[in-house]
């Protein structure tokens, strides 16, 4: 395997006796798709807040293009190129569209701490800003307010978001959660569409979406790898059909 | 585009008493606009960055004491130093108030706001030589060749100047990158510091800009009365003009000046109708706030849509 982008060593939460992420150790490559899946409190999302810098961990270490990254603050993560999505769509709700994307660019160029000159005036943040909102098929609802799209809508304008920091991993917490089936099949083929180059860690319940996308599945269970490998791989391990395909129905 | 003509009609028609030489409505509209500045720079806090601070008075009380000493013990007057060095005082009092403060988020924010003004409040009563609660003298009001703002229309046409200039810049400021970002940790902080926003840093210069501005009012007012006292350091002062800004409707900048600039009024004739003038401007705010959640700017904004 190449050298892996995003990296974690030991990784342990506890809150108080519960240890919710346990000795994690993972290897995210350059380029792949990441499933992490497990049943419900196995410590998916704890462990994609960790990767983000929103929780601290309790031991272990974590690190980006092989520097750790630890300690580092959310924004910190952020700006060394770590997009990152929430289980429920978390986007500006009074801004609209074209105002959260540009928000989203504005976040990576140097005039953020400017007080002159409007805004408008930087052309760069506007060009990322429409190029984002056209990779996530929200260019004709620019004006809309984020608060008045459809749930689906939402988070393809929260992934828009994060395409537009430009990042090299993607931490995307369940983005199918909550969708309809048409709606779903956007998102999935969004995902597809951002895949190129980049690393996307995904957290996801819907299976057969997993299946799809993924190159490789990290089985969570109790806040423990119980398996990493491909798809075809995982679909037929006994152990994780044992903890959680077979609970499935 | 109608708003700004509206708002350019106000400004000159506030200009017009300058000429008039009348000594009540230089004082009574110079105070009015002094505390249009006060409410818009709180505006940029509560309004924009989503910081309810009850510290405002605080800045506003260092900057109109250190105006009263510099001009008792060094004698200085000269507005081109003396403003300057109020300004900046106001801006390192906000500085490290709100480096402290910023720590905590919500109502905790809240209460250690008011904690700071709280201690500002006793050490300007009880500390030896500034005058406990009767407050100081300006023995000489700032002044600069031929001009004294001991003399009101001078002073007035000051306080003119330092208002128009105030807005221009916060609407520029809040036009810039640096004002979406603070309309973004309104909205949702927690993504923004997703985003790669270092969301402390902002808030903390948010925080210094609107503490500079409530210094400049806090001189201006030293300058137009010629003394100052603890009261308008207090709690009181700050809830007062929190209540200014929410009767306005914040995050218009204009808003909190139109509150202002009632309030004043209000405040003035009901002292002469009746000593429990308070009451009637608590109901008012209550009327208000209840009734029309976004202010008097709301009404407006209502009317033209």
């Amino acid at each position: 395997m190449a050298e892996p982008v995003l990296e974690t060593r030991g990784l342990t939460r506890r809150f108080g006796a519960l240890a919710a992420v346990d000795g994690v150790s993972l290897a995210f490559a350059p380029g792949e798709v990441h499933a992490v899946i497990g049943p419900n409190g196995a410590g998916k999302s704890t462990l994609l807040a960790m990767l983000a810098g929103e929780l601290r961990a309790t031991s272990g270490s974590i690190r980006l293009a092989g520097r750790d990254v630890t300690r580092f603050s959310p924004d910190r993560i952020s700006r060394l190129g770590v997009g990152r999505s929430y289980q429920t769509a978390n986007v500006f709700g009074e801004l609209t569209c074209r105002d959260c994307v540009w928000l989203a660019a504005q976040s990576r160029v140097r005039s953020s701490m400017s007080f002159f000159w409007p805004a408008e005036r930087y052309a760069e943040v506007g060009v990322r800003a429409a190029r984002a909102l056209n990779a996530c098929r929200l260019a004709d609802r620019h004006t809309t307010p984020a608060r008045e799209l459809s749930y689906g809508e939402q988070r393809q304008l929260e992934i828009g978001m994060m395409l537009a920091t430009e990042p090299r991993v993607l931490l995307l917490d369940e983005p199918l959660a909550g969708l309809g089936h048409d709606e779903a099949k956007q998102v999935i083929a969004l995902l597809q569409a951002v895949r190129a180059d980049r690393t996307l860690v995904l957290v996801e319940h819907d299976m057969e979406a997993v299946f799809a996308i993924a190159d490789r599945v990290t089985v969570l269970a109790s806040g423990r790898v119980l398996e990493t490998g491909t798809p075809g791989q995982i679909r037929l391990s006994p152990r994780v059909r044992e903890a959680y395909l077979g609970n499935e129905p | 585009m109608k708003l700004r003509v509206l708002l350019a009609a106000g400004a000159l028609a506030l200009l017009a008493p300058a000429f008039s030489g009348d000594r009540f409505w230089l004082q009574f509209l110079g105070k009015a606009m002094i505390t249009c500045i006060f409410a818009a720079s709180l505006d940029l806090l509560v309004g924009y960055a989503g910081l309810v601070s009850l510290a405002h008075a605080a800045f506003f009380g260092i900057s109109a004491y250190l105006l009263a000493g510099l001009s008792n013990q060094l004698a200085l007057v000269n507005p081109l130093l003396t403003l300057p060095i109020c300004l900046l005082a106001a801006a390192v009092a906000a500085l490290v108030i709100g480096w402290l403060s910023l720590r905590a988020t919500g109502v905790y924010f809240i209460m250690v706001t008011l904690a700071f003004t709280q201690m500002l409040y006793y050490f300007f009563n009880d500390a030896p030589g500034l005058g406990g609660s009767d407050g100081l003298y300006v023995n000489d009001r700032p002044r600069l060749g031929p001009l004294d703002f001991a003399d009101r229309p001078t002073a007035y046409a000051g306080i003119w100047i330092a208002l128009v200039v105030t807005y221009l810049l916060l609407t520029r400021v809040l036009r810039a990158p640096f004002g979406r970002v603070l309309v973004g940790i309104r909205s949702n902080e927690q993504r923004m510091r997703s985003l790669g926003f270092p969301t402390p840093r902002y808030k903390l210069v948010a925080f210094v800009i609107a503490g500079a501005l409530a210094g400049l009012a806090g001189y201006l007012d030293a300058t137009l009365y010629g003394f100052v006292n603890p009261a308008q350091v207090g709690w009181r002062q700050s809830g007062l003009l929190l209540m200014t800004v929410l009767l306005g409707g914040k995050g218009t900048l204009y808003g909190p000046m139109i509150g202002a600039l009632l309030l004043t009024f209000i405040e003035h004739y009901g002292e002469q109708v009746t000593t429990h003038w308070n009451a009637i401007v608590g109901a008012f705010v209550i009327a208000v706030v209840l009734l029309m959640p976004r202010g008097i700017a709301g009404l407006l904004r209502g009317a033209r849509g």
